[in-house]
């Protein structure tokens, strides 16, 4: 049985779409990456498939329940982590913690014993009689996901939860989620980071409340990229139309990365004569696509 | 509901009970200005709203100028209500009255004491200035009682009187508007105070995210909604003893009442503001709009249709139906009840049974208006 299993779901605001008749399903242990831009309807999914938020049209099962069963029976199903900060600044970590154990109804030993595990799990290395307000950003992170784990879920849905954390914290709270992976846990992501997006077995990208491509990191480059891609830089500055000419003479896309450009060929004649013609001011390296260039030719894709 | 949850739900309550006195711990402001307010109002306007008119400037002009007239003069004097002044050379009494330096004006025609002599109607006239209502009917007021006074000491050996009208105020024998006023005042200040208090906490909750955490446990909108009153009963029933002391201490109140009535009675009282605060709160999801609200549902009707400063009977129909629905229009009967005529549970039944039936309304709308869905 899959852990998320959604049919055409539909999330609608009065007149505004968020979610789109969106199918999908997450198999148990599953690092299920969800992409996207802001708005293009990540948190209202996720908020959906955590009980937070009916669903208008569509079915939704999570960890075997349905909104039929009621939205509380998904919610003591799953662990949830806001994007945004929603621990008490004005507790400290260990009654914030007492307080979600309370509401989740964990027997004050279990709770203990739990927050103790966890708190050393996260690695967290404070006092937990400190107010939360004075943690740094990253250990609140760490903090809010301990919450989320505290009664022990079998899927964990984290909505964006490297936003505005440090590099250094973003890889440490991604080891820390494949190690929930490694434990058997399902885990649900959301990101706009394109390297976390790398770190998942399978992502979905999402746009303007579809899903235009679901499948696994490499799939989805080998898909979006038949053809080599090519880095190219103008080492004696770009001749002017350049790239309208390129795009003419059997270049698939042409895509400004920093001071170079990323072109996908099509027609390999036409191209290596451009290369011709500008010997000795061009030159051009085979790259392995990234999951940005995939983002930007899907996305370009469903734009055309 | 299964037995098991019906027996957790104070469980889930509880936590949250907890997690709100931590806050209401850490928070000076809101502790200080739930304890402070209600007694600092209470004190303020114990001595602003005074109706008691006592010494009335009266312009005394008496054309008779004899033993007869100036007794009459005395027995204005002597009620400690007016004092008696002279009219300045050069002023006349229209223009005392309308520069201010006089309230009303006595004219004591010639031949008075002749005509009181041959036991003919003796005539004095008064005037008064009707520019301000609420002095002018107090003044009238007192003049119907000093008109008794008047004949009586005037006009001494008629005989037994045959019949004579002897009003006597019960329960407020002096007529102490203070005692009115602070007992009323309680409502008021206490309404205002506990509708903030919870109005903004579940707003505050929407605004900074915590509520998605809160509902994204299986928590269910009755814990949420008896977890944030219970902690605030407690705090608002500390502020009524206070003002209770103040009421008591400072103003010399008379209580003649029964405590567990009137804790009853704060009980229920409260119970319905407070749960008005959480519909509030509930409703709008935003501080600035859920402070606005409860200043105006609070507040407002608080003061002005709840029989605290205009009676109910003199409304318009429409509001004196309009003032059932209030719990602050019971909860003035109750305490007025209660501290002035000693009133016990029996008596007091409509109004407590009406302040039962609104909290119980009150939480009930609280609790199904509670939507646990998060929207952007």
């Amino acid at each position: 049985m899959n852990a998320v299993e959604v049919s055409e779901l539909t999330v609608r605001f009065d007149s505004f779409t968020a979610v789109d008749r969106i199918t999908f399903a997450v198999g148990v242990g599953e690092i299920f990456g969800f992409l996207g831009a802001n708005g293009a309807g990540k948190t209202t999914t996720i908020r959906v498939l955590t009980g937070l938020l009916s669903p208008t049209e569509g079915r939704v099962r999570v960890a075997g329940r349905s909104f039929a069963d009621g939205a509380r029976t998904i919610k003591s199903r799953v662990g949830y982590m806001s994007q945004r900060f929603t621990l008490y600044d004005d507790l400290t970590v260990s009654e914030n913690l007492a307080f979600t154990s309370g509401l989740r109804k964990i027997p004050p030993a279990v709770s203990a014993e739990r927050i103790q595990r966890l708190l050393r799990f996260v690695g967290f290395n404070h006092s937990p009689s400190a107010l939360v307000r004075d943690l740094p950003g990253g250990l609140k992170q760490d903090v809010s996901l301990v919450a989320a784990l505290l009664h022990d879920p079998d899927i964990v849905f984290l909505d964006e939860p490297t936003a505005g954390v440090s590099p250094a914290a973003r890889s440490k709270f991604w080891a820390l989620i494949r190690g929930l992976a490694r434990e058997g846990k399902t885990i649900f992501v959301t990101t706009h980071h394109m390297d976390e997006a790398e770190e998942c077995g399978r992502i979905a990208l999402m746009r303007a409340g579809r899903i235009i491509a679901l499948d696994s990191p490499a799939e989805l480059k080998a898909q979006s990229f038949p053809d080599p891609l090519l880095e190219i830089e103008w080492t004696a500055g770009a001749p002017a139309g350049w790239r309208e000419s390129l795009l003419e003479r059997g270049a698939a896309s042409v895509v400004p990365y920093g001071l170079h450009h990323h072109v996908m060929v099509n027609n390999r004649a036409a191209w290596d004569r451009f290369v011709g013609e500008h010997t000795g001011r061009l030159t051009v390296r085979t790259i392995a696509p990234s999951l940005e260039d995939v983002f930007i030719r899907l996305v370009e894709g469903a734009d055309r | 509901m299964s037995g098991e949850a019906r027996r957790f739900i104070l469980g889930r309550a509880l936590s949250i009970a907890r997690k709100e006195v931590r806050h209401l711990s850490r928070d000076r402001v809101t502790l200080a200005m739930a304890l402070g307010v209600p007694v600092g109002l209470v004190i303020l306007f114990g001595y602003v709203l005074d109706y008691d008119v006592k010494r009335v400037g009266l312009l005394v002009i008496d054309r008779d100028q004899t033993r007869v007239s100036r007794s009459l003069v005395d027995v204005f004097a002597a009620a400690d209500y007016f004092s008696p002044l002279a009219l300045p050379p050069g002023a006349t009494p229209l223009g005392r009255l309308e520069e201010g330096r006089a309230k009303a004006v006595l004219f004591i025609e010639p031949g008075f004491a002749r005509a009181t002599a041959k036991a003919q109607p003796a005539r004095a006239q008064i005037v008064i200035d009707g520019s301000d209502n609420q002095t002018t009917s107090v003044i009238a007021s007192y003049l119907s009682g000093l008109q008794n006074a008047a004949s009586r000491s005037l006009v001494p050996d008629t005989g037994p009187p045959q019949a004579r009208l002897r009003t006597r105020f019960l329960f407020n024998p002096e007529l102490n508007s203070r005692w009115f006023v602070v007992t009323g005042l309680f409502v008021v200040v206490l309404g205002m105070v506990s509708v903030l208090l919870t109005a903004l906490t579940v707003a505050r909750e929407w605004e900074t995210g915590s509520m998605e955490r809160l509902l994204s446990t299986p928590v269910r909108p009755l814990e949420i909604i008896i977890g944030k009153l219970a902690p605030y009963m407690a705090l608002c029933l500390g502020a009524v003893g206070l003002t209770y002391g103040a009421a008591r201490l400072w103003f010399g109140i008379p209580f003649n009442g029964s405590h567990g009535t009137f804790l009853l009675a704060c009980v229920l009282f409260l119970t319905c503001t407070l749960a008005q605060g959480l519909l509030i709160s509930v409703v709008t999801r935003q501080q600035q709009l859920a402070m606005q609200f409860s200043n105006l549902t609070g507040l407002l009707p608080a003061t002005l249709l709840s029989g605290f400063v205009f009676p109910i009977e003199s409304m318009p129909v429409f509001f004196r139906y309009l003032t059932v629905l209030l719990p602050a229009r019971w909860f003035v009967v109750a305490c007025r009840g209660i501290f002035l005529k000693g009133a016990g549970i029996a008596d007091l039944a409509l109004p407590l049974g009406a302040l039962a039936v609104l909290g119980v309304g009150l939480v009930a709308l609280a609790v199904k208006k509670f939507k646990t869905d998060v929207e952007p």
